[in-house]
């Protein structure tokens, strides 16, 4: 009895624990949601409910454009970085050969160097080799951010593949690329489809890379926004944002299901 | 269905030996079991033939057909695995087509085969499942289906049921050696199971440090294993060293046995060492101590020391009810149970 | 298909098939710009149109010769140390409850909740913690609501404003990474550890921890680099006061354009982290075992 009502206290204060740093990391998202909706331009309250600043922001040329930029961007690279990053797994994984090792050490710089070195090294050699700023510049800087988060999502799920079913494949009379299209890929779907949203988030959230490497009046959205804040708040600001959390938490609810969906077993 | 040969086959991984010069040929439509400890290097010798692992050199050949250089899926041969490999995104009847498919044949003509393969496991109506929805012995049934409805020329089995616990694995003994029968295909299949690949093979061949040590039919292996490994590796021996004397061997203390085959070492069955109370009459004879008697059923386990060597005896129980708990006994055996033992 | 196929050379033919784009972009987008930066660091001007330009060691020295640089950097170190403790002891006892005491589909779906505000931009979640901190604003009023005497809460362009903002940014890596070692934990290691008369805190210490060190390591690093490279909160939150080490190798790109100064500045910094990176090393690969 004692050690049962112990249990339950301590879960309990667990319990208590976990809803204060939920409420630590939601609070100021909340805040944000909720500002947007209020009319006063200067966060004043009281609250006072008003939908104008979604009105304006829909008004807002530059606001809209960097949008859209950020989203095909982040389209692009989610392409790029998921084709290359699948077919580098693959190769790291099934295939045994020298320098494999530093192959794979290889993929930390982009993860491990603080992204302000990388960006503004990026700059650097972009404008030595006249390819200068730019969306195409914001594009490769991207796609190198996200190339290793994809290797890695998706050789951590090929590490739950069991090789013998490969084997099995080829017992069978399947040449490679059967054995890839039929068993391999399939097994590995769902490590491809997280390691894309991975490459999407990286590249829609990407700040710094793209604050060095985008033109003045060409910027993604996260580099507007930072501008905005920088030469005074706009209320506008929180109607986008809002939106941004929003739609991004919802695509990664269904992601998040849609992954389960997919394998494990 | 085809006859497969390996002829001085030899694989290194870094400095250890996996296989030292292997050669043997596995007969047409025959039921081969290779047998050794971990480390024996018999999967690698089944992985050898399958086309997984590339000999340093040596040939294989299928048929007539020399394979070193042709990779696995062109080689025509059927494979089950130790957890079966079932392809977990498809379901069993897809399983089971897959060969098919991959060699063209679809259709009608495919969906016939993949029945009767189906059939031939007792599996007919579970072609809808998938595997995660099927008991182990079932996955067991589907592997076989999915390696033998390509009509491969070999069928390789690694440790096939070695994942089965013991009860399931009897009636899968059973129902593999009729599966095997009814189609008539050359079969290999790997194991540590010495029981296992007793009851189930025509022939087998025993490995020890990449090496073969002997082959043939299981009774005649079993009779006469040739050497200590095998001896001790198929079976239980008793296995007793001495001096030549003439016809004769000198066993430690001074006994004197029949010597077979002008041989030093000599191994003795347990199920064919007699103890009793009094001297029997003959040769071979040795006095010994009864140091524990283990009841087992039909028949009863004698543990004996012997100049400092335990013994064992295997007694039926009339015998064995007639022994006493401990002290000296007399243990012997005939002539013809004696079998010769090379030294290494 | 018959013989004759050498099945080692193919395999290495596909291997750099396969290899070669992705290493050859992370090539052109980050091995070569890191060796150009390595390179105009010791330049004395950009070598772009006509400029004259020599090499030099001026953009180092410079560091070592003006206090204000390597004060700043052992500011931005500090304030990667506070915010690296902080999201660990915050952290790790959440990861804990999350990993050992809630069970079954509250954990998943509590587990998605903790990560979830990870994948909203970073730049509005600092940029809402300045509406929440600003003078006036919702923590101000949200005080003075609870609190009888009148007090003027304004935590903008604090240090605190920005170790705030930065531990809300990178909290769930730490979470993250300190829960899936903690999974992995045995559940009957502890209960071995427990049915031999250990109390709670020396399985903590003498299991728990020393089991899942490389987690709650790769997740420390995954907090400090960052930070310590940090310039757009200490812009946001800080104001006037958020003059870092980052921000001073901004200004050299998009304010001064003393490229080869901030080149210089880059690679210091750049040490810094790998001599951390170093450290930790050892420790990070016991995680891989």
């Amino acid at each position: 009895m004692k050690a049962q009502l112990r249990t339950r206290v301590t879960t309990g204060i667990g319990i208590f624990y976990l809803s204060s740093i939920l409420f630590f990391l939601y609070a100021p998202i909340l805040v944000m949601a909720a500002m947007s909706f209020n009319a006063s331009e200067f966060y004043q309250l009281p609250f006072q409910f008003s939908t104008q600043w979604y009105e304006r922001m829909w008004e807002n040329e530059a606001i809209l454009s960097a949008a859209w930029r950020s989203i095909w961007i982040a389209i692009v690279t989610t392409v790029f970085a998921t084709a290359l990053g699948t077919a580098a797994s693959v190769a790291l994984w099934r295939y045994d050969f020298p320098g494999k090792r530093i192959l794979q050490v290889l993929l930390f710089p982009p993860i491990a160097i603080p992204w302000l070195i990388t960006g503004t090294a990026m700059l650097i050699f972009f404008f030595g080799v006249g390819i200068g700023r730019g969306t195409p510049a914001v594009i490769l800087g991207h796609v190198a951010l996200a190339l290793p988060y994809v290797i890695v999502v998706v050789t951590a799920r090929l590490a739950t593949f069991d090789r013998t079913l490969e084997e099995a494949a080829r017992s069978l009379g399947a040449r490679p690329w059967m054995v890839t299209r039929r068993v391999m890929l399939p097994w590995i779907a769902p490590g491809v489809i997280a390691g894309a949203l991975f490459a999407f988030a990286v590249s829609f959230d990407q700040f710094v890379i793209s604050y060095f490497l985008s033109e003045p009046g060409d910027s993604t959205l996260p580099v507007l926004i930072y501008t905005a804040i920088r030469k005074g708040f706009t209320p506008e600001i929180n109607a986008i944002s809002t939106i941004i959390i929003a739609v991004s938490m919802v695509v990664m609810l269904t992601a998040a299901r849609f992954t389960k969906f997919g394998g494990e077993k | 269905m085809s006859e497969v040969r390996v002829n001085n086959i030899v694989k290194t991984y870094k400095t250890a030996r996996a296989l030292d010069d292997v050669t043997l040929t596995f007969p047409d439509g025959g039921f081969f079991g290779l047998l050794g400890p971990s480390g024996s290097g018999k999967t690698t010798l089944l992985r050898t033939i399958a086309g997984f692992v590339e000999p340093d050199t040596g040939s294989v050949t299928i048929g007539d057909r020399p394979v070193v250089n042709v990779p696995v899926e062109a080689r025509e041969i059927g494979m089950v695995f130790q957890n079966y490999a079932l392809f977990p995104n498809m379901t069993v009847a897809d399983n089971v087509d897959f060969g098919l498919r991959v060699r063209g044949v679809t259709g009608n003509d495919a969906k016939r085969r993949v029945a009767e393969a189906l059939e031939l496991v007792q599996l007919g109506p579970l072609g809808k499942r998938y595997p995660h929805e099927l008991s182990g012995g079932q996955r067991q049934r589907v592997a076989m289906a999915r390696a033998i409805a390509p009509r491969p020329r070999v069928l390789l089995l690694d440790e096939p049921l070695s994942a089965l616990d013991k009860s399931l694995r009897v009636d899968m003994q059973i129902e593999l050696k009729r599966i095997q029968r009814e189609v008539g295909i050359t079969t290999i299949f790997v194991t540590h199971d010495q029981e296992e690949a007793l009851t189930l093979s025509d022939r087998i061949g025993i490995l020890k440090g990449g090496r073969l040590v002997r082959e043939g039919r299981p009774q005649e292996v079993y009779a006469d294993p040739g050497d200590t490994f095998t001896a001790r590796f198929l079976g239980e021996a008793n296995v007793f060293d001495g001096k030549p004397e003439g016809s004769l061997l000198e066993l430690l203390g001074g006994a004197r046995v029949t010597r077979p085959e002008k041989a030093t070492r000599i191994a003795v069955r347990p199920e064919h060492m007699t103890v009793s109370t009094v001297e029997p009459e003959g040769p071979n004879v040795l006095r010994a101590e009864l140091r524990q008697r283990i009841f087992a059923g039909a028949m009863g386990t004698c543990v004996l020391e012997w100049q400092g060597q335990p013994v064992k005896a295997i007694a039926r129980q009339e015998e064995f009810d007639g022994l006493p708990e401990k002290g000296a006994v007399w243990l012997s055996w005939s002539d013809r149970h004696a079998r010769a033992l090379t030294v290494d | 298909m018959s013989g004759g196929i050498n099945i080692a050379r193919t395999d290495k033919l596909r291997a750099f098939a396969l290899l070669s784009p992705a290493y050859l972009w992370l090539t052109l987008a980050v091995f070569l710009p890191l060796s150009a930066m390595a390179f105009f660091s010791f330049l004395t001007e950009v070598p772009f149109g006509d400029a004259e330009w020599s090499v030099t060691l001026t953009n180092y020295s410079a560091f070592f010769e003006s206090s204000t640089f390597s004060r700043l950097l052992l500011k931005s170190v500090m304030l990667g140390v506070k915010v690296t403790a902080l999201c660990v002891l915050i952290g790790f006892p959440c990861a804990w409850v999350l990993a050992k005491m809630i069970k079954g589909r509250a954990r998943e779906a509590l587990f998605l909740m903790v990560i979830l505000p990870f994948w909203s931009n970073s730049l509005v979640r600092i940029f809402s913690w300045a509406i929440v901190l600003r003078g006036n604003g919702v923590l101000d009023k949200f005080v003075n609501a609870i609190w009888p005497w009148d007090v003027k809460v304004n935590l903008l362009f604090s240090e605190w404003a920005i170790v705030i903002g930065l531990v809300h940014s990178y909290l769930p890596y730490v979470i993250l990474t300190s829960y899936l070692a903690l999974q992995a934990i045995d559940d009957s290691l502890i209960e071995a550890a427990r049915s031999l008369g250990a109390k709670w805190w020396t399985i903590l210490w003498r299991i728990v921890l020393p089991l899942s060190a490389p987690g709650l390591l790769a997740g420390a690093v995954l907090v400090f680099v960052p930070v310590v490279g940090s310039f757009m909160e200490p812009r946001i939150l800080g104001g006037r006061m958020g003059t870092y080490y980052g921000t001073l190798i901004e200004d050299q790109f998009v304010a001064v354009f003393n490229w080869p100064l901030g080149a210089a500045l880059s690679f210091i910094l750049l040490a810094v982290v790998l001599i951390i990176l170093a450290v930790a090393s050892p420790i990070l690969k016991r995680a891989q075992t």
